[in-house]
């Protein structure tokens, strides 16, 4: 039987309202799929664009930023930073070939268990339809890459 | 030799005899008759300095260089810069980013016709809807009348490319990057690239690989486009000091059309503009 | 002297790429460098020079010098053995550059084991120029375009077709299976460019190392590293262990060498902060040094060859066969007493 692709999802969480989110639809029982990968924050506005740059060249299928709703930061400011930085990030990773649909950022709070779920439900869809991120050229480099790490 | 050569001679020889400034920076002619940057230091020498449609170089990356003190107690140099309506955005950049001190420059500022590299006319030239600077000390305009291109479709090139799938955009990226040596003369040409170590050549955090030939190069030029996001002027200093004619302004153009269209910003308008990542409007959303 | 028509040439190396990998210049989006082919018809041979230099075949841009397993022990692995190459098509200029190289890397111990394997493995089939380009000057310092310094056979185009001059045992290794016609014509010698600068002596070149003019001709440097990695002769580079792949109890790690150049502001920095070259005019006045001074007094051969490619992609307009010629005129005044 052919194995179904499984994206791997990064998801960058901040700690005071996505991450307690989450922890949050877990402790409600929610289910939600098992693709992503969540680094903790301390906010939105801690994740540089590097780093969803060089998730993607380290094999990641799709990465998720989610922070807390405009007007109710931790840190007052950091997630206004966030929102205009991956507005434009989104637009020049399209440009370059990057789906803009691997990419997701949005806000959820420490309240919003069930919404944390529907969220990644959506999005792991959403990368299992666009398919395996493929850098032309880079896959060969990749596939040496997972055949050490495997081996 | 033109009026504006004799007037761009008479103002350095003017601002040099005066003492208002130590260096002016130009353009002149070398032994093969080729344009490049001219740093006039001594009155007499202000005959070297020329300005004709080759002189696509952006003299303001050389600001960088006179940005401090010389040593201690030694007070920042005072220095002339002679700027094309593009070039001189990038120095309201630098003013605006607190690199360079008003009164430590004299602008030289020219009106425009566009430059051309090889005898081809720059990309930015083409659709250049300024002939005038918007900022300057001394303002030197060509007798000939200026005309301000009506092909206002400027973003034919990047609309075309936005209208093909995710794939094929890639795959000419690929391409285009694959020539790409990781000289980083685009960097270096910059004005709005400065920082004292880039992020390209960080061991710790270690970005990317130093590896010149491997395909994920082409995300060094991804993260300096990003980088440049609301502080590129759009003078192509990039594409035209790269080696292998990699056609990076589109990176950068493509930025541009965004922030215009999403902020209706355009980078170094006045010296006093905030940088464009560095703040926010509380009421804003962004389809992110 | 042996000629080969166009039509046995074209047949040899179709023969050659049955056995061997040939790299020859091709045209990669409107540059030409120097890449494995699979037909003969890639190559394109009509050219003044190529954009940049053969040496990536011998001295690649980026190469793993050492694989590192770090778990329990410690494991090394040496890189694999390079495969034989015939590099085809190259400039008397860029063979020449070889000469630079062995001085270093062959020559002085010790050896260093990849450069030495490449080659090893690698025969170089020259093309001479008919010409000197226009920002050729290589007789400027000490070749031609018709030299064979470096070379293993040389091939000059002539009306019926090639020239060629096997000058070592590698060349007739991979030439052994030829039939030449015998011509009695003798080759006909390249035009050259007139008027050219003559270099200084290295004793010169110290005489003026604290001038004034090395601080005026860095101010429109911009500290790239486009010279350095056009050039056929320079051979800096940056070492650095990267990861390769992690998982609990391991992680395996590669020695990369890549290119580097000492006009790039970090080069000379080390642990610490301080930087002995921090400002622009040592970093250039350095380059021309290590080319015309230091190298030739360590080693041997100029660190030039004259072939141009800096003159023709610096951005900032600067041009080392000005620089000699005002070397000259400085050494000159410096004679005269001025």
């Amino acid at each position: 039987m052919a194995k179904q692709f499984e994206p791997k999802i990064v998801s960058f969480l901040c700690n005071w309202c996505s991450y307690a989110g989450a922890d949050l639809a877990g402790t409600s029982r929610i289910t939600y799929p098992q693709n992503i990968r969540i680094i903790r924050v301390p906010c939105s506005g801690r994740v540089d664009p590097l780093f969803v740059v060089k998730a993607f060249l380290d094999g990641a299928d799709g990465v998720m930023i989610l922070g807390c709703h405009p007007g109710d930061c931790h840190y007052q400011q950091g997630n206004y930073y966030a929102q205009r930085r991956y507005s434009i990030m989104h637009k020049l990773l399209d440009f370059t070939g990057i789906e803009s649909g691997r990419l997701f950022v949005d806000w959820v709070s420490a309240s919003e268990g069930k919404k944390f779920a529907e969220v990644v439900t959506k999005f792991t869809e959403q990368v299992k339809e666009l398919g395996p991120m493929v850098l032309n050229g880079n896959e060969k480099f990749l596939e040496e890459k997972l055949q050490e790490a495997v081996a | 030799m033109t009026s504006m050569d004799v007037q761009i001679r008479k103002t350095a020889k003017k601002y040099l005899d005066e003492g208002k400034v130590s260096c002016v920076i130009g353009y002149e002619r070398d032994s093969r008759g080729r344009v490049r940057p001219a740093f006039i230091e001594k009155p007499e020498d202000a005959d070297h300095l020329i300005w004709s449609s080759e002189c696509s170089l952006n003299l303001v990356t050389y600001l960088h260089q006179r940005k401090l003190s010389p040593g201690k107690d030694q007070p920042v140099p005072k220095t002339a810069v002679v700027v094309r309506p593009c070039d001189v955005r990038a120095v309201n950049l630098l003013f605006a980013e607190e690199q360079i001190k008003r009164e430590n420059i004299k602008l030289i500022g020219l009106t425009c016709a566009g430059t051309e590299i090889n005898g081809q006319q720059r990309i930015n030239c083409k659709f250049c809807q300024e002939r005038v600077p918007v900022i300057y000390d001394v303002l030197i305009e060509s007798d000939q009348p200026i005309e301000i291109p009506t092909d206002k479709d400027i973003y034919a090139d990047l609309e075309e490319m936005e209208s093909w799938t995710a794939e094929e955009r890639l795959a000419f990226w690929t391409k285009e990057f694959d020539r790409c040596i990781r000289c980083y003369a685009c960097r270096q040409a910059c004005p709005g690239c400065y920082c004292f170590e880039c992020v390209a050549e960080q061991v710790d955090p270690h970005w990317t690989s130093i590896a010149l030939d491997k395909p994920e190069k082409m995300f060094f030029h991804v993260m300096r486009a990003y980088h440049l996001a609301g502080r590129c002027v759009g003078c192509d200093a990039c594409e035209a000091a790269c080696p292998m004619d990699i056609p990076l302004s589109k990176l950068n153009r493509k930025i541009a059309k965004e922030i215009l269209d999403m902020f209706d910003y355009r980078t170094g308008d006045t010296p006093e503009d905030a940088p464009l990542l560095t703040c926010f409007n509380p009421d804003e959303r962004l389809r992110t | 002297m042996k000629v080969l028509t166009q039509k046995k040439l074209n047949a040899w190396l179709a023969n050659l790429l049955q056995t061997t990998v040939v790299a020859a210049p091709v045209e990669a989006q409107g540059k030409l460098v120097y890449r494995k082919i699979d037909e003969v018809s890639q190559i394109v041979l009509d050219f003044e020079r190529t954009d940049m230099s053969p040496k990536t075949w011998l001295f690649p841009m980026t190469e793993p010098i050492l694989f590192i397993e770090q778990g329990v022990e410690t494991k090394l692995k040496e890189p694999p053995k390079p495969e034989p190459i015939v590099l085809f098509g190259v400039r008397p200029c860029d063979a020449r550059s070889l000469l630079a190289f062995d001085a270093l890397f062959l020559d002085k111990a010790p050896e260093d084991p990849q450069y030495a394997r490449h080659r090893e493995s690698t025969t170089l089939v020259g093309l001479s120029c008919p010409q000197m380009w226009e920002s050729c000057f290589c007789t400027a310092v000490g070749g031609a375009p018709n030299s064979t310094d470096g070379l293993d056979i040389l091939l000059t185009q002539i009306e019926e077709g090639y020239a060629v001059e096997v000058l070592t045992e590698k060349g007739k290794k991979i030439s052994a299976n030829l039939v030449f016609e015998e011509k009695k014509t003798s080759l006909p010698d390249p035009k050259l460019i007139q008027g050219l600068p003559s270099l200084s002596k290295t004793d010169e070149w110290m005489a003026l190392f604290n001038d004034l003019y090395w601080e005026q001709l860095s101010n429109s440097c911009l500290s790239c590293r486009a010279c350095s990695f056009v050039c056929p002769t320079c051979r800096c580079f940056d070492v650095r262990d990267e990861l390769t792949a992690i998982k609990p109890g391991l992680k395996k790690f590669e020695r990369l060498r890549a290119w580097d150049t000492c006009t790039a502001s970090g080069y000379r920095r080390i642990a610490g902060g301080h930087n002995p070259r921090d400002s622009q005019k040592k970093r250039l006045r350095n380059r021309f040094f290590c080319k015309f001074m230091f190298y030739p007094d360590d080693f041997g051969p100029l660190g030039c060859v004259g072939c141009g490619r800096c003159i023709d992609v610096c951005p900032a307009g600067i041009d080392i066969l000005e620089v000699i010629a005002n070397v000259e005129k400085m050494t000159e005044r410096e004679k005269v007493g001025g």
